[in-house]
């Protein structure tokens, strides 16, 4: 699988539809409210001599959990019948 | 030979997952790097003063919406300044009119008397200057 994983990846970069998922993710996220909510999480935890890693490790796993069903369903969907119009 | 169709539609939806994963992961790292720039550079100190004002505002609201407090308490009701206020304003100044030290909250009800504004004023001064009038004919 790994090998099909990085085909697939290759495949969405070049054309183009990786960064246009990546844009109807955020795009989601931000409409359903989840980037405030990671904003307004990491202020709670303070802001002294954090790092980027820091915050990644912070955000991954609640960010994880918090994503709409909805959303990721979309987002599946779309990269599913990406999946399947290439008959990879 | 191809695989039969739920070995294919396995294979992508566990190939789906993965991506999305890796999608999900790549804005995570975006936002934890916005949040980062944000926390070096102190941009948010105005949101925490502004969610500050916004928790103390709802705070006020509830507590007048709340009827147990308004009866009680009106004389120590806090203003948005964080004043309270007498029911009756106490300040003492001097009428412009007549000279005399007035209560602020007495203000108007003097200045009725005062410049003969109000109905009994004015009739008491015709009651009597036609008692005299009367009594000196």
């Amino acid at each position: 699988m790994k090998i099909e994983s990085q085909v697939l990846k290759k495949l969405l970069t070049l054309n183009g539809e990786k960064e246009r998922l990546k844009e109807l993710l955020r795009e989601r996220l931000n409409e359903c409210g989840w980037k405030d909510e990671m904003k307004s999480f990491t202020r709670k935890k303070g802001r002294n001599n954090v790092t980027v890693d820091d915050l990644v490790h912070l955000i991954t796993p609640k960010g994880r959990a918090a994503v709409p069903d909805s959303v990721k369903a979309e987002l599946l969907q779309r990269i599913r019948s990406f999946l399947h119009s290439t008959a990879l | 030979m191809s695989a039969p169709d739920e070995i294919i539609t396995s294979d992508h939806t566990q190939l789906a997952s993965h991506f999305f994963g890796e999608l999900l992961d790549s804005v995570i790292m975006d936002v934890a790097s916005e949040c980062h720039r944000i926390a070096r550079l102190g941009l948010d100190r105005n949101l925490d003063d502004e969610e500050e004002e916004l928790r103390l505002s709802a705070e006020a609201r509830a507590r007048i919406a709340d009827p147990s407090n308004s009866e009680a308490n009106s004389k120590y009701v806090v203003d948005i300044f964080g004043q309270t206020h007498p029911a009756v304003a106490a300040e003492i100044f001097d009428c412009m009119n007549c000279g005399r030290s007035i209560v602020a909250g007495r203000f108007a009800p003097h200045l009725e008397k005062c410049m003969g504004k109000g109905r009994k004023a004015r009739v008491k001064a015709t009651r009597s200057s036609t008692a005299a009038a009367a009594h000196n004919r």
